[in-house]
């Protein structure tokens, strides 16, 4: 099957000021059809600028860049790809309804106009002109201009940002509607949450570089194993640490009075060393949220992620 | 040319009556006060009166803050994201040019049609050629300033491109010999403002290339060369200043 997505050794600069901005630092990327991904990572990491290139907004300072196998403008104009942008992009004295024609209207032919109004529930705020819609809104209106062209490849960048957790709620199940539809979907965030809920993998972008890609459950696995907390007795905890701090499975180690806490690779060896010989109680093992992996992964050196 | 995106901008333009006030009733209102009503609109220049050459500059300053106020807010919209979201669709740049200069000559022609229309019924007088030849010549000169407000938008980027350039309009025309006739040094100066050439050659058809004397009420004969050097030269810099402006947003994002 062709590949929607294919980025090799890409790389972005920007020569702003004095010292020049490597926002993307060697990416190489394939998504396949019918795959969500989420490109995971704080400000800064590199998220937009790579969706800009995808999108042909910007120009690459090095690598290759397919996408449908040919140039990205080309995959633009050709409708197989679209997008829903972070910020602005709308006219505000249009109505919801003129903003749908006009966008359609640069396609030769699109999808039936009122079933996309009805899949991103704008049906009833066709006259209500752009500025008078809410950022939920506005942010569905966005959606429903990128499904015009009924695009094989969606690309979202932070699609939820300045939403209240009801449209959240709504505008992903809305998405998994459209994945469901078997379109491929790309989107960016930083809501740990969403790529945890919603991608099948998780692509994880730092300093403009992927430190962690793969099927999202198993990048949280193996950036930072679970957490081993354990009651000691006082008298005894300073020893019990030291005896597991040398562990080469253990990632982290700190005790608070009668309380240990272990990030670790290996939780049943440390579990069963707790409860066994050093004499441990009220044993609790608890996986990390990608949140902790995230941090993890984004504030450490990529060489740690690998040695885990 | 993408005629549902040409609709939609007039369907736009129409919904904003102040800036529509200011394009055509302002002009329509500044003939009639400084044209139609005094005394001196009688007298003769060549074959028409000074009614009409009042009547051709207040047209042709309508025509400018139309085009100019299209030209800043196609600035300001695409900076503030509806260029990104235009370039998720196959409209190219060159389409969507299109549109605006489409949108741009239809604008112009509100003020050129109000105002020779009520010129018409208030005593301004020339030959009928005078009156199409004027009105062609501001309805496509009006077209360069569409750069002019490009580049205010551009420059300010934000809806205080589209006062600021319609302002320095107002200014421009009056020193360039449009609201009010100079002479002397005045003239002079004069004839290095941007909106000098381009009302000078749509009164020509009237005045056959004199302007009128502040002094005498004679006309200054003035050569062919000036207002067309004036407005070559004011194209080509609004144009390169268009160019610089764009490349420099681009370089910021």
């Amino acid at each position: 099957m062709e590949t929607c997505i294919r980025l090799r050794g890409l790389t972005k600069h920007y020569d702003s000021g004095s010292t020049p901005t490597r926002a993307v630092d060697g990416i190489d990327l394939d998504v396949g059809p019918g795959e969500i991904v989420a490109l995971l990572g704080p400000n800064g990491a590199g998220k937009t600028t790579t969706l800009d290139v995808v999108l042909g907004f910007t120009e690459a300072t090095s690598g290759v860049v397919e996408v449908f196998g040919g140039p990205p403008r080309e995959a633009v104009a050709a409708g197989r790809v679209s997008a829903v942008l972070q910020t602005g992009g709308l006219l505000r004295d249009l109505t919801v309804g003129e903003t749908v024609e006009l966008v359609a209207s640069t396609y030769p032919a699109t999808d039936p106009i009122p079933k996309i109004l009805d899949r991103t529930g704008l049906t009833g705020l066709v006259d209500r002109q752009v500025q008078s819609c809410s950022g939920g809104e506005q942010q569905r209106l966005r959606f429903a201009l990128a499904l015009l062209a009924d695009p094989d490849l969606l690309l979202l960048d932070e699609p939820t940002a300045g939403m209240d957790v009801e449209a959240r709620r709504s505008f992903w199940a809305a998405m998994e509607d459209e994945a469901d539809r078997g379109r491929t979907i790309v989107f960016a965030t930083h809501y740990l949450q969403e790529a945890e809920d919603f991608a099948r993998r998780t692509v994880l972008l730092a300093g403009g570089r992927i430190v962690a890609d793969g099927p999202t459950d198993e990048v949280r696995r193996r950036a930072s194993g679970r957490t081993v907390r354990a009651r000691i007795g006082t008298d005894r905890i300073d020893r019990v640490a030291d005896a597991l701090r040398h562990l080469p499975s253990v990632v982290h180690l700190t005790t608070e009075t009668d309380r240990l806490v272990v990030e670790t690779s290996d939780s049943d060896d440390i579990a069963r060393r707790l409860l066994g010989e050093l004499g441990g109680s009220e044993l609790e093992i608890e996986a990390a949220s990608l949140e902790t992996a995230f941090v993890n992964l984004t504030t450490r050196t990529p060489s740690v992620v690998g040695a885990s | 040319m993408n005629l549902t995106y040409y609709r939609l901008e007039l369907r736009r333009l129409r919904r904003d009556y102040v800036t529509m006030f200011f394009t055509a009733g302002l002009p329509a209102f500044l003939y009639v006060i400084f044209g139609a009503s005094p005394d001196y609109g009688d007298e003769p220049v060549r074959d028409g009166n000074v009614a009409m050459w009042i009547m051709i500059a207040m047209a042709g300053y309508g025509a400018v803050t139309a085009t100019s106020g299209i030209g800043s807010m196609a600035a300001v919209e695409r900076m503030q994201g509806w260029g990104r979201q235009l370039g998720l669709t196959p409209l190219s740049d060159v389409g969507y040019v299109r549109v605006k200069a489409a949108t741009a000559i239809t604008i112009a022609a509100i003020p050129i049609v109000l105002v020779y229309t009520i010129g018409a019924f208030t005593g301004a007088e020339a030959p009928r050629s005078v009156w199409i030849v004027s009105a062609a010549v501001l309805l496509v000169g009006a077209t360069t300033f569409a750069l002019y407000g490009l580049s205010f938008g551009l420059a300010f980027r934000s809806e205080a491109a589209g006062s600021a350039a319609s302002g320095s309009l107002v200014v421009l025309s009056f020193l360039g010999n449009i609201f009010v006739p100079v002479s002397g040094w005045q003239l002079t100066l004069a004839k290095f403002t941007p909106l000098y050439g381009y009302v000078s050659l749509a009164r020509r058809a009237l005045t056959g290339g004199g302007t009128i004397d502040t002094d005498t009420g004679d006309l200054i004969e003035v050569p062919l060369w000036q207002p067309l050097a004036n407005v070559v030269a004011w194209t080509a810099i609004l144009a390169v200043a268009a160019v610089v402006l764009v490349a420099r947003g681009r370089a910021r994002q």
